[in-house]
């Protein structure tokens, strides 16, 4: 294999990890967070892979007839990638699992909202006061007077 | 004795959990304790045996570059008994429809094997495997109290956990790289030559990043409070008493056999204070019990991270004790706020409703801000006297913060406790409330009170072994020695 | 806008951060200080001729155990998740089984993927496969009639059985080795010759073990998941 090739392989599995990472720090929808991780991890597989790749060798497996001095790659990556990549498989459906009772109870998908809902829902099993914001002040304080331009504001703000 | 046998640490549990939705159902509920009773008396035998010399098995029979081998020293063996014991004592007894029941039990039993795998385990990759078990199995049971905001905060949870664990898989692939190996032991060997460069503390701090959302490590534990508030108590307890632990055990022996560096201590300092710091602001901040709990864990972490960071074995004996404390403590705090999971307000008249609760609230409370006679003072104390002996001025800040969270600890703690027997805001509307505990959480919790007393009166007796571990766990040249009993042979065979 | 550019920056400096640090040394010419002692020994030692399956099943065998308790608790928790005690056959039963060509088509793939997966399993010691992958093709074997005929679904308490058992059986054999006083994961009954598909003592029954225990845990996982959508 050539260098370039090498090189461009490094660079896909980098680049898988890359995106995973990127799209799981930006997406809101959980299906998407799911789908990011399993690229990320699928580069971290690559990664695995390459790091045991040999040049000019062959499969670790012995065939009839064949010397067993043959150049080989290393095999213990390839052991490990096997492991790393059913490891992947459960988390991703327990992910998903997740996912699908999140979404019938509190019918979104959207990470930022499920977890306002989240919140609320630990307060309220809580019995404590609600977050307080500059919207909902703390205790039973009484209210400043907010006028109307203000009031507008605000609910631009939280539309 | 006979080594074979540490083998069973790990794989009775797991046999009984595979097996235990298949037992008859008049036996099945006595499958679980039963592996966890005997995989505390081994841990029994393996601490007397380990203490004066450590054990190996080489899984397999296989020498131990190749084959992965089981490293049992005095701190390994302890953790399997602590492991045993206190998923025992919030083993999962009832309270749900039996088919649930048998999936809790299982999930509790590949986590107590998971762990004991993590305080056993020489190799990096197995490191990794039991990890992720470990992961897999707390998700499940932080799940398992089938609320809504259980299921969301855990999603957030298993997203947050596999993104370390995909750092932490890179870490290893990086280490893997330079060295072609994976055994522990070898690898502390090869490190000087190896490793001491920026690639291998990039490694080490990917690593520690991914093994820190388990440690509730600072930047990473954002999980905690959500998981902690909504999962059942009995949860809540394992993961931030158990796991939490054998993930910084494994940080630990990483950096003592392989990054015995001052740039990796200097990030775990920093990564512990800044811990203390935002866990016990928050955590005075916080309005209901839960969440305090979870966020004055995350805090005792910090000072656990803080107190491994200090070089020798006089670091990793404060960091034991105060890993070995907090995992007495919490667990039965978090039992004990089972049923006062309301803000603090609803605790109003608490003691006067369930007296016993509120006592022995008080009593974990005292020894976690450190009063004198009791467990948490000599632990506080280890860690201070540990970082005044430095000559960083690093250490010396963090002692200081040490001090002013420590302040921080016991404001919103007594605030707790001055509510709880405080007579006014107890409101008619509260003395209906049904918040004494169960019988099971006071069971629970006392026995850790009973461990917790024990120690304090034994405090005297428990200094010797706890500084004959440390002294075992910080000597990376015997660990090498006592695995690799031939070196050269070792790297004649590569290549 | 501003956190999402810092995202990306992120995610970029950290690819060009591992970059840097995995050209430090060349690829391609990996030090294998433990691969190549596994290489030069393997063939003797264990008497596998796939070398990956030595690794797998014999040198970190513990690994794998790790790996399929993972199945096993993956399995377990989304159980935990998704499962109802009652109403699932009812709602299963109410839907429509799929047209001619999806149902002719289970019916012929079924043994054929059968067939398919346990040469997989039984070969992994010689050729590329095993029990992963074997066992990946069963529990497709085992979905595909349920989605062609969703009213016919498999009965759960089988699988637990095969789940169990199969786990059972891989801990024991391992535990076997302990009677004959050898380590944990010790495989017994001798090498064999090499490259034949009675070889490499008991490795060929670990992978069977592995094969039907991945088999049956994702079968499950997927059964559940498709309950629940018909259940929905």
């Amino acid at each position: 294999m050539s260098e370039f090739a090498l090189l461009t392989l490094l660079i896909g599995a980098l680049g898988l990890i890359a995106l995973g990472i990127g799209g799981l720090v930006l997406s809101r929808n959980l299906f998407r967070i799911v789908l990011a991780l399993s690229l990320a991890e699928a580069g971290a597989n690559l990664l695995l892979v390459l790091v045991g790749f040999r040049r000019d060798a062959v499969a670790p497996i012995i065939e009839s007839g064949q010397a067993l001095t043959a150049i080989m790659v290393d095999p213990i990556p390839q052991a490990m990638v096997l492991t790393a990549i059913v490891i992947g498989v459960g988390v991703q459906a327990l992910a998903l699992s997740l996912a699908i009772r999140a979404y019938a109870a509190y019918g979104t998908l959207d990470m930022s909202v499920m977890r306002r809902r989240m919140e609320a829902d630990i307060d309220a099993a809580a019995g404590a006061q609600p977050a307080t914001s500059l919207h909902a002040p703390a205790g039973g304080r009484p209210l400043p007077p907010i006028s109307a331009p203000r009031l507008a504001h605000d609910k631009g703000a939280q539309a | 004795m006979n080594t074979s046998l540490i083998a069973l640490v790990v794989a009775l549990p797991l046999l009984a959990a595979f097996l235990l939705p298949l037992v008859p159902s008049v036996l099945r509920r006595l499958v679980g304790p039963l592996a966890l009773l005997a995989v505390a008396a081994l841990g029994m035998v393996l601490w007397q045996a380990s203490l004066s010399e450590p054990l190996v098995l080489t899984l397999g029979g296989f020498r131990p570059p190749l084959g992965i081998v089981f490293y049992v020293d005095g701190v390994a063996a302890l953790f399997v008994l602590t492991v045993a014991l206190v998923t025992l004592l919030l083993w999962p007894w009832g309270g749900d429809a039996s088919e649930n029941l048998d999936r809790k039990q299982s999930l509790t039993l590949v986590l107590a094997a998971a762990c004991t795998g993590l305080a056993v385990s020489g190799d990096l990759f197995n490191v990794y495997v039991f990890y992720e078990l470990a992961a897999v199995a707390s998700y499940g049971l932080a799940a398992g109290s089938r609320t809504a905001a259980a299921q969301v905060a855990t999603f957030r949870y298993v997203i947050l956990g596999s993104l370390g664990s995909l750092l932490a898989l890179i870490g290893i692939t990086l280490i893997y790289f330079r060295t072609g190996t994976l055994n522990l032991a070898h690898l502390a060997d090869l490190a000087p030559q190896t490793l001491h460069d920026p690639l291998g503390l990039a490694a080490f701090f990917l690593i520690l990043l991914g093994l820190g959302v388990k440690a509730e490590l600072f930047l990473v534990n954002t999980w905690a409070p959500e998981v902690y508030a909504t999962a059942e108590a009995r949860v809540s307890a394992l993961l931030a008493g158990l796991v939490s632990k054998l993930a910084l055990l494994v940080v630990v022996r990483l950096l003592v056999l392989v990054f015995p560096l001052p740039e990796a201590r200097e990030a775990l300092l920093l990564l512990g204070m800044l811990g203390m710091i935002s866990g016990e602001f928050a955590a005075y901040r916080a309005r209901d019990i839960k969440r305090m709990l979870a966020w004055s864990s995350i805090g005792q972490l910090g000072a656990a991270f803080i107190a491994f960071s200090i070089p020798g074995p006089l670091g990793l004996a404060a960091g034991l004790a105060i890993a070995l404390h907090h995992l007495l403590v919490k667990p039965a705090l978090f039992l004990l706020a089972e049923r006062w999971g309301g803000g603090l307000a609803r605790l109003a008249g608490a003691a006067r409703r369930s007296p016993l609760g509120a006592a022995l609230f008080v009593l974990f409370a005292l020894s976690l801000i450190g009063v004198p006679p009791l467990p948490g003072f000599w632990a506080k104390y280890l860690l201070l006297s540990g970082l005044a002996a430095q000559p960083d001025n690093l250490y010396l800040l963090a002692g200081l913060v040490v001090l002013v969270t420590t302040v921080v600890e016991a404001v919103y703690l007594f605030r707790v406790i001055g509510v709880m027997y405080g007579r006014e805001g107890a409101t008619p509307a509260n003395e209906q409330l049904d918040n004494t505990q169960p019988a099971s959480a006071l069971a629970g919790s006392g026995v850790f009170a009973a461990l917790l007393l024990a120690a304090a009166l034994a405090a005297p007796l428990l200094a010797a072994p706890l500084g004959r571990m440390a002294t075992q766990m910080s000597d990376g040249a015997a660990y090498v020695a006592r695995v690799l009993p031939s070196t050269a042979t070792l790297s004649g065979a590569a290549q | 806008m501003l956190t999402r550019y810092g995202a990306l920056l992120f995610a970029a400096g950290f690819a060009f951060l591992l970059f840097v640090l995995f050209t430090s040394q060349p690829l391609g010419a990996p030090t294998m200080l433990a691969g190549q002692a596994v290489l030069n020994e393997a063939a003797g030692t264990v008497g596998a001729a796939n070398i990956v399956t030595a690794v797998v099943l014999a040198y970190r065998g513990i690994d794998t155990l790790g790996e399929l308790s993972i199945l096993f608790a993956a399995a377990t928790a989304v159980g935990l998740v998704l499962g109802r005690s009652h109403g699932t056959d009812a709602a299963a039963t109410a839907r429509e089984p799929g047209g001619f060509i999806l149902r002719a088509g289970a019916d012929l793939l079924f043994p054929l993927l059968l067939v398919v997966g346990f040469y997989i399993i039984v070969h992994g010691h010689l050729t590329p496969g095993g029990g992963f992958q074997g066992g990946v093709v069963l529990a497709a074997a085992f979905v595909l009639p349920v989605l062609a005929r969703p009213s016919e679904t498999i009965s759960h308490s089988a699988m637990a059985w095969v789940e169990g058992l199969a786990g059972g059986v891989f801990i024991v054999t391992g535990l076997l080795a302990l009677a004959v006083d050898r380590a944990f994961l010790t495989p017994l009954l001798g090498t064999g010759q090499l490259g034949t598909l009675l070889s490499a003592g008991t490795l060929p029954l670990l992978y069977l073990a592995v094969g039907l225990k991945v088999g049956a845990e994702l079968a499950n996982l997927l059964l559940r998941m498709t309950e629940e959508e018909s259940g929905t």
